[in-house]
């Protein structure tokens, strides 16, 4: 018999959302599952996610932007209503404030009789990858992992179902990791919080096992699926390996590699968007062919994943793929269709030769911390990056539709009246507000007050953080003074850039072009031109800044980066000290027009008003046209991707 | 600050337009008090950034704080990163902080880190300068400062070479950075006061121990400089400005003609460099 004796089950399906409001992400959930979504997936708002409430300052234009606000147990009671938490599988993306949602989860299931141990689901609270690719941190490093160890220290005994985190190698890639590092990157963390739970001693040897087993991974997968295929194979093999050597674990259950997938999105085009629905498909080839490596959860990107968020429909059409793979095609019914390919075990060796080189490496510098602190692995996904950036910039590596076929008839899927894009209702962010003072208006003060003092202490002595939490969560304690007061403890952290020492290979014949041109408007201004990047408000999408800073210093401009979460006045101040001859921001979060407007603003009202103003990053066409009817000198979106000319046309606002 | 940002640009320019714009801001404030200036140096990723940062937010709650950084510019390219600021983690803007790049100068500063400095210490109560991350021979700083900090890493065995070789000269002060734990701190301050008796038996350098994370020794620190004053004759470090200007463009040759200037005492440093560099080009 070939076939298998029963078809396997599929895989869990899920979309990853939530936008808006509370209101709008349960009904939007509540239809997904309706048409046949197995679990949830919750994207939150970048201040939940960063630990600000939804009416502090620098969350203001941000709130409901690319998730859900969830500033208290009020909020997420309303999110879950007519959700029964004891049957849903809950994903959410949520690392620097995992702790404080993981306690309303657990406070909420209190208040409807839900027992613990009925409760299913993860918190990703990866904060490795935070530091290196997702910039939602908060906390240094020491105390973030001190955090996580927590969670599963109380998990294994307390809510045995619950992943208290999900290792991410998804957002490395996403930042630019090639196979190799996604292995060895994720790996490394996944043995750091491991470690962490060891060195305490406070678990016995069985639960210890259990927290083991209870690891799980986020992975990614491209265009490339047979490498892809055979990273993941890599990924089950090491993982096995570590679980029984480094830990001790004898069950093979409990050394699964387990994991969900979303694939690649950072191959996903602007142009000709409609491509972007064959590349997807062919990405969960990666993840789904090979059954001894095959996801546990699936999440797709939509077609215009490099438009805006997605419309309801565009997720339904992503969920259906998922579904035609399972439900139309015969691939659950077979057996590993690997086995004893030659060619796939050489592929996976080579993969996992090179993983453990990259291990090795990590060792050498002083292991994982020391690597993320000193910015030695930030280095190398930023190095990993340029490279690919340069790859696509030279036409080695082809993408269809941006440097190859790039001429096509106009796609009908952006013609509809709403240009194809999601347009939100911020609006709606009143409501939040409104349900915000409601909270602070009926709660008990003098509970609060306790409870985060409780809170203050037990961070300080090193108790279990999670009770102390749920405490909160009960007294109406909001997600801006959860991670206040933790704030006030632990203090706040910012990782390296990575940026500098970078290289790029771009078309010399351009870049030799473009030095003349800044070299001859130096000389004739006495000085060279100084351009100051910055990624104002929560948003954590770095790879376009960096990219941005690493091209204009290689075509010979004097460059001020400071990295991302910057408040636009910030970064106008930065701009006036250095008297920048342009100030370039990069907003990926939706919230361009407010986040332009207080740079302008604040420009002005430091007498700078003169300094040019440019703005990339995911910008629909009619929003650019009101930044440049502000004032702004140039707009930039994805379809700009060759970094040479983008620079060119800043020198011309420069020169203008 | 917007015009104190646009000053210091016409400070550091140097086309040819420049001087005549330049000469009447600066004649306005030639005549203004001095504070004293403070250098920090030390290898790339010592912490030097991330200590002024700590020590500049201290300072600042009771003085007027300015900072120059400087950063290395691509040998290829012409552009630099100018990443110090970044490392300074100062709330609010209190502090003036501007970054500027070498320029293809050795040294350790830029081409015209000196005169900015000249105008700073004019209009702030103290001003420190960060070098380029320095190897051993990058010490241009030591001449326009009145206090060197020279940051080492413990246990850096690059540090002590440093020591041991030319920068030794220099240093008022060694500042061994993030010493995280105490017992590094102490074994490190041990090992360097060792090496310094032997490197300098004669003076009496001071060796501290500090670390910018958990603040260990920032106070101490901060204390010392507080106490800096004015040392330098600002005349020595005009004329060492000058000569350099004069050996980067004739070379040592072009030094041996640099017969004393009776108007050095008058003239602005601009007019002093111009006359220096057309003595320099005369013929013998
Ligand atoms: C990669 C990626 C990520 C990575 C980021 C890794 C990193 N360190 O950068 C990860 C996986 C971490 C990530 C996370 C999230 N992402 Co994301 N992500 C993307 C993705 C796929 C590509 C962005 C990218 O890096 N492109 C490559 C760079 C080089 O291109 P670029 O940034 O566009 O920059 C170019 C131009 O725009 C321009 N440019 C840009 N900035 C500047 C600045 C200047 C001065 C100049 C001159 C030019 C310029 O020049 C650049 C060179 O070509 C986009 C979708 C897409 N395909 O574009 C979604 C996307 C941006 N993400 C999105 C969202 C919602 C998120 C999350 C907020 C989800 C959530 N709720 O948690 C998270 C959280 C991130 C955070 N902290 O803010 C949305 C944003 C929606 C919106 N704006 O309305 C997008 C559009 C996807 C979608 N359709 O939903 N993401
Ligand atoms: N553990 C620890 N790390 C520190 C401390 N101070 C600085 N660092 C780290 O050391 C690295 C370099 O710090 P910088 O301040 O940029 O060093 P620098 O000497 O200014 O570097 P260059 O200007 O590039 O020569 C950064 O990753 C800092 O976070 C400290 O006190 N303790
Ligand atoms: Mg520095």
């Amino acid at each position: 018999m070939t076939r298998l004796a029963e078809p396997d089950r599929p895989w869990i399906f899920r979309t990853y959302a939530g936008h808006t409001s509370v209101d709008a992400s349960n009904r939007l959930f509540r239809d997904n599952l309706a048409r046949g979504q197995t679990g949830l997936s919750i994207a939150f708002d970048l201040p939940t996610q960063c630990g600000y409430s939804s009416d502090d300052e620098v969350a203001r234009p941000e709130v409901g932007k690319v998730g859900v606000p969830i500033n208290s147990l009020d909020d997420l009671r309303a999110l879950f209503d007519g959700i029964p938490l004891d049957r849903m599988n809950t994903s959410m993306t949520i690392n620097a404030t995992a702790m404080w949602l993981y306690a309303l989860y657990l406070a909420l299931a209190e208040e409807q009789g839900v027992p613990a141990a009925a409760l299913s689901g993860t918190t990703q609270n990866d904060i490795v990858k935070e530091y290196l690719a997702r910039g939602t941190y908060i906390f240094p490093p020491g105390p973030s992992i001190r955090l996580i160890g927590d969670m599963y220290e109380h998990a294994v005994r307390n809510v045995p179902r619950f992943n208290p985190a999900n290792v991410c190698s998804y957002h490395l890639q996403e930042a630019g990791a090639t196979p190799v590092q996604e292995l060895a990157y994720a790996l490394s963390t996944a043995m750091l919080v491991l470690d962490e739970l060891r060195d305490r001693g406070t678990l016995g040897r069985d639960e210890l096992h259990q927290a083991v087993g209870r690891v799980s991974f986020f992975c990614n997968a491209v265009l490339r699926f047979v490498e892809e295929l055979c990273k993941m194979r890599a990924f089950v093999e090491l993982w096995d390996e570590i679980c029984r050597d480094r830990y001790g674990v004898e069950d093979p259950q409990l050394r699964r590699f387990r994991y969900g997938v979303q694939v690649n999105s950072l191959g996903l085009t602007e142009e000709q968007p409609e491509n972007n629905a064959w590349r997807i498909a062919i990405e969960t080839l990666g993840v789904l062919l090979s059954r001894d490596a095959r996801c546990r959860a699936l999440q797709l990107p939509a077609w215009n994943e490099a438009l805006s968020l997605p419309r309801p429909w565009d997720q339904q059409w992503s969920l259906r793929l998922q579904q035609v793979m399972a439900y139309e095609t015969d691939l659950l019914s077979y057996p590993d269709l690997f086995e004893g390919s030659v060619v796939v075990a050489k592929e996976q060796a080579r993969l996992v030769a090179g993983a453990r080189e990259e291990l090795a490496r990590l060792d050498a510098v002083g292991g994982t911390l020391l690597a993320l602190e000193s910015g030695v692995m930030k280095a190398a996904l930023v190095a990993s990056q340029a490279e690919r950036i340069g790859r696509i910039a030279r036409g080695d590596q082809v993408v269809v539709g941006r440097n190859r076929y790039a001429e096509g008839a106009e796609s009908p899927l952006v013609q509809g009246a709403d240009g194809g894009l999601f347009h939100g209702s911020p609006a709606e962010a009143a409501r939040t507000l409104a349900r915000l003072h409601a909270t602070r208006a009926a709660r008990d003060e003098a509970g609060v007050a306790a409870a985060l003092e409780r809170l203050a202490v037990d961070a300080r002595s090193g108790a279990n953080l999670v009770p102390a939490s749920v405490l909160c969560a009960h007294a109406r304690v909001t997600t801006g003074e959860w991670a206040g007061a933790l704030r006030g403890v632990f203090g706040e952290y910012r990782p390296p850039t990575g940026v500098e020492g970078q290289h790029l290979s771009l078309d010399q014949q351009a870049v030799d072009a473009i030095r003349a041109r800044v070299d001859d408007l130096t000389r004739r201004r006495g000085r060279r031109p100084r351009l100051v990047v910055g990624k104002p408000g929560l948003d954590g999408h770095s790879n376009g800044a960096e990219m941005i800073a690493i091209a204009a210093r290689h075509c010979g401009l004097d460059v001020v980066y400071a990295g991302i979460r910057l408040s636009a006045a910030e970064i106008a101040r930065q701009a006036i000290a250095e008297d920048a001859s342009v100030v370039g921001i990069s907003v990926l979060s939706g919230s361009h027009l407010e986040l332009t407007d207080q740079l302008l603003a604040t420009l002005e009202a430091g007498g700078a008003g003169e300094i040019p103003v440019v703005v990339g990053g995911i910008v629909p066409a009619a929003d650019a046209e009101a930044l440049r009817r502000r004032g702004v000198r140039a707009v930039f979106t994805p379809r700009d991707y060759d970094l040479v000319a983008v620079v060119g046309r800043v020198l011309d606002v420069v020169d203008a | 600050m917007r015009d104190l940002a646009r000053l210091i640009t016409l400070v550091e320019r140097d086309d040819a337009a420049a001087p005549a714009l330049r000469a009447g801001p600066l004649a306005a404030i030639e005549g203004n008090l001095i504070a004293p200036v403070i250098g920090v140096t030390g290898a790339p990723g010592v912490g030097k950034s991330t200590l002024l940062g700590a020590v500049a937010a201290e300072i600042a709650g009771d003085r007027r704080v300015a900072i120059v950084a400087v950063d290395p510019s691509s040998p290829h390219s012409g552009g630099a990163l100018l990443g110090d600021r970044l490392r300074m983690a100062i709330p609010h803007g209190d502090v003036f902080v501007r970054s500027q790049a070498t320029a293809g100068t050795s040294g350790g500063l830029a081409p015209r880190t000196y005169p900015v400095l000249r105008v700073l210490r004019r209009l702030f109560d103290i001003v420190f300068v960060e070098t380029v991350g320095v190897g051993q021979t990058e010490d241009d700083v030591r001449h326009v400062v009145d206090d060197l900090l020279l940051c080492v890493q413990p246990l850096a065995g690059d540090s002590i070479q440093h020591l041991k070789a030319g920068l030794m000269e220099s240093p008022d002060a060694v500042v061994v950075t993030k010493c995280d734990e105490e017992r590094l701190a102490a074994s490190a301050v041990t090992e360097l006061r060792a090496t310094i008796g032997l490197a300098r038996p004669d003076t009496d350098v001071a060796v501290v121990a500090v670390s910018a994370r958990t603040g260990m020794g920032v106070s101490d620190l901060v204390a010392r400089l507080r106490a800096v004053s004015v040392t330098r004759r600002e005349e020595d470090a005009d004329a060492w400005f000058v000569r350099r200007a004069v050996r980067e463009a004739y070379g040592r040759q072009g030094l041996t003609r640099l017969a004393a200037d009776p108007t050095a005492a008058t003239a602005s440093l601009d007019e002093r460099l111009a006359r220096a560099l057309s003595f320099g080009s005369s013929p013998l």
